[in-house]
């Protein structure tokens, strides 16, 4: 839920980057976090397993700067992506004002993003919303992968994107996309609050 | 002057009764997703983050443990350490659910901790004004300044 203060104007918003494991959660946020000047960009916390995977959340707080006379922060989390861990996956979904869902390319990982997608929606419903009112985008990660091993834009949005929801392609390793699709949700996001006012 | 620093400024004097008697060193005022209102303590914005959303993290995932083990709630969590101990409390109030995150040192206890905590509830309660009502809040052109502001963030 967005956190807006009209005394000391400043709105705090929550994003989190949803999908299938290994799809490029993290990465995304990584990315973001070596690209960002240090003011404008607060701790990365990870809370991850030996190997890496992220166990229950990684966390990104960015400082957009002022926009519309509000000095404006969006909190980015991540989701673990495995299965096994939609306990955890709940709870970072809590109050969030947006979603990015990053798919997978990868053909054979078709059925992964679909599953999660109906995760997505069923935990979104969970807590009285859907994927019609929450602000989401997709994100097709992998884009840069050989094209036999990878389904197109076009292809994922068939089989994932029913609603027309704006997607990007993605190889979130070298940045590309990435920017875009933090730009995409957070204007999403700040439309809703604009219309909305704070919930 | 005022030591506390509150983003909703009701939560300002209260926190720093609290501060004064239980002997805290660091709090967190904040809602269930890790969105700070107010502080004491902390010296860098970024520390208060990452342990608002490390903080909001224990409380939601305590209070699913609790669900499925049928129990109402834990109403608290403490952690020791050699040097500092944790304090973890969820209060529900007219503004709806707040989490705090207190940590003490040796000069203090839990169970003071505890004690003032509990007249924290109460003060919080009586301090919190109606929620607003909903207002216009951004330009119908924010989209430019967004799309100034994200340029800059990433050098482009």
């Amino acid at each position: 839920m967005s956190l807006v203060n009209f005394t000391t104007r400043e709105i705090t918003c929550k994003i989190v980057y949803y999908g299938p494991g290994r799809s490029g959660k993290t990465t995304n946020l990584h990315y973001i976090y070596g690209r960002v000047p240090n003011d404008r960009r607060g701790r990365m916390v990870s809370l991850a397993t030996e190997n890496e995977r992220t166990l229950f959340f990684d966390f990104l707080p960015l400082d957009l700067g002022n926009i519309s006379g509000f000095t404006t922060r969006f909190h980015l989390y991540t989701v673990p992506g495995q299965v096994y861990y939609d306990a955890t996956r709940k709870l970072v979904l809590q109050g969030a004002d947006g979603v990015v869902f990053v798919a997978d390319s990868q053909a054979r990982q078709l059925d992964e993003n679909i599953e999660s997608l109906q995760g997505l929606q069923a935990n979104l419903v969970a807590m009285r919303s859907d994927m019609r009112s929450m602000p989401l985008v997709f994100q097709y990660n992998k884009q840069d992968l050989p094209p036999e091993l990878i389904l197109r834009p076009d292809d994922l949005d068939d089989a994932l994107n029913f609603w027309g929801i704006p997607s990007y392609a993605s190889d979130a390793l070298q940045g590309k996309g990435v920017f875009e699709t933090l730009r995409a949700i957070s204007e999403r996001v700040l439309r809703r609050l604009s219309q909305e006012g704070p919930r | 002057m005022r030591q506390a620093r509150a983003v909703e400024e009701w939560t300002a004097e209260p926190l720093e009764r609290f501060v004064a008697e239980s002997g805290a060193r660091l709090t967190l005022l904040m809602t269930p997703a890790g969105q700070v209102l107010a502080q004491h303590g902390f010296t860098r914005a970024v520390d208060v983050m990452a342990a608002a959303s490390l903080g909001a993290a224990i409380m939601a995932s305590t209070r699913e443990l609790a669900r499925l083990l049928q129990e109402a709630e834990f109403s608290a969590l403490s952690h020791h350490g050699r040097r500092h101990g944790v304090f973890l409390g969820g209060l529900d109030g007219p503004r709806g659910r707040l989490l705090a995150l207190v940590v003490y040192g040796a000069d203090s206890s839990v169970g003071l901790v505890q004690l003032f905590f509990e007249e924290l509830v109460a003060s919080l309660a009586a301090a919190a004004p109606p929620p607003p009502a909903p207002t216009p809040l951004l330009a119908a052109d924010f989209e430019r300044e967004l799309n100034e502001s994200l340029a800059s963030l990433f050098g482009r």
